[in-house]
């Protein structure tokens, strides 16, 4: 969930820090104005650093943002936490990098919603297939005593009805899990959009 | 002839409920969809507007003075909103104005452009670039986002016919063909099995789509209403092929 929240907000995060550092907005200014809210689990993460800070509890802000590169899933985050670090520490070109990011995210981001596409392409035949192979033939393996009637007995032996129920069940259950890891697809490759 | 259908389905207690869940949920389903097209009309507006306050900035007015102008010019919701939101707040401030116009369009694009734009005009930062820049950032966002949106629609919508009505038809018609109730073939526990698993695989299929679409929320109100139609058709179809 993280990781996703990250990817989603982490744009516009760059993207507001750009318009406030360019109108003058100190780091800590900004860091504090993304904290008040409005970019999901990112503004969380700043309001912790901030509340921190204005406690004492805090060893320094870049400390926190060394803190906050551990706690990142997304490597956009972690990039942008790096440069903020960057500046903090040596004083680089705070402005002129997040540009640079913000353009690399957007043409990232792109490309991962082409990929989405392209992977969910096959996603509709893919379940089909396996919602509809699964189902017949156990449909066909649960019909099988009756439909041989005697001959069944014969070629088989005795058949158990509770043994072929609980096959049946348990490959109809066996495709379903199929079916929901096949769609999981469309949730751990989201773009974040 | 409602009750006759309900009647034949006496024995399925749990497809009754499913029917009138279906049923129920799909009424609280349409105000999400009608929700998300006024957003969405909303937001592909807000790049030509961003542009055009741009522009109206760069030729020397003032932000307020340009919104007001540029909501009377634009068509639809985005317009209509902006102008009658700037008109009532004469007594209040422009931030205040601005926040108003972003909690009614309900829309976070819209919230966050209006966000910066506040904090632009505190820092006495240049707002015509910003501007500029805003409405190109969400162009290409909204551009995205509608080809996601009409790329997936159709593959979702194929998995919800394929899954909640092919599928069930197709066994159906299997089982009604070469093991029809009427020749002595014992098959109620069977049936039971299949329409659970049939209104299981709808409800995947159901979230599946709408996880492709980024909006499972929304379609949570669809679920029962398709697991329902498909152990309905699940059923029908067998009595009406197998007798």
């Amino acid at each position: 969930m993280r990781l996703l929240d990250e990817k989603r907000e982490i744009l516009y995060v760059i993207r507001t820090m750009d318009v406030l550092m360019s109108s003058g907005v100190g780091l800590e200014a900004a860091i504090h104005t993304i904290g008040t809210g409005g970019y999901g689990i990112i503004s969380s993460d700043f309001s912790t650093v901030m509340e921190k800070l204005r406690s004492g509890k805090s060893r320094g802000l870049d400390k926190e943002i060394k803190a906050l590169m551990n706690k990142s899933e997304s490597e956009g985050y972690r990039r942008l936490l790096n440069t903020m670090y960057g500046n903090l520490t040596q004083n680089t070109d705070l402005l002129e990098t997040l540009r640079k990011q913000g353009k690399r995210m957007e043409e990232d981001r792109n490309e991962e919603v082409k990929k989405y596409i392209e992977d969910l392409s096959g996603v509709p035949e893919t379940l089909l297939s396996i919602g509809m192979i699964g189902p017949i033939i156990l449909a066909i393996v649960g019909l099988v005593p009756q439909l041989l009637g005697d001959g069944a007995e014969a070629i088989m032996g005795t058949i158990d009805q509770g043994l072929i129920n609980s096959v049946v069940n348990g490959g109809l259950i066996f495709t379903l899990i199929g079916m929901m890891l096949i769609g999981l697809k469309a949730h751990t490759k989201d773009p974040g959009l | 002839m409602i009750f006759e259908f309900l009647e034949s389905f006496n024995d399925q207690m749990l497809l009754l409920i499913l029917i009138v869940l279906g049923v129920a949920f799909s009424a609280g389903g349409i105000p999400p969809i009608i929700e998300r097209n006024r957003r969405r009309n909303i937001e592909n507006q807000l790049p030509s507007l961003l542009e055009s306050l741009s522009d109206a900035v760069g030729a020397g007015r003032g932000i307020q003075e340009a919104m007001l102008e540029q909501g009377r010019n634009t068509p639809g919701v985005l317009g209509k909103l902006l102008t009658e939101t700037l008109e009532s707040s004469h007594s209040s401030s422009f931030d205040a104005a601005l926040s108003a116009f972003a909690s009614k369009t309900r829309s976070s694009q819209v919230q966050r452009v209006t966000v910066l734009i506040g904090t632009a005009i505190e820092q006495d930062a240049p707002l015509q670039g910003i501007l500029s820049d805003l409405s190109m950032d969400y162009e290409r966002l909204n551009d995205l986002m509608n080809k996601r949106e009409s790329e997936l629609q159709g593959r979702g919508i194929l998995i919800i016919l394929f899954v909640c009505i092919g599928l069930p038809v197709l066994i159906a018609f299997i089982v009604g063909l070469f093991a029809p109730a009427s020749k002595g073939y014992q098959i109620d526990t069977f049936n039971q099995t299949f329409a659970l698993f049939f209104a299981a695989s709808s409800a995947i299929a159901s979230l599946v789509s709408g996880r492709m679409l980024g909006r499972m929320k929304d379609f949570l109100w669809w679920l029962p209403f398709w697991m329902a139609v498909s152990m309905g058709l699940y059923l029908g179809a067998v009595k009406m092929i197998g007798g």
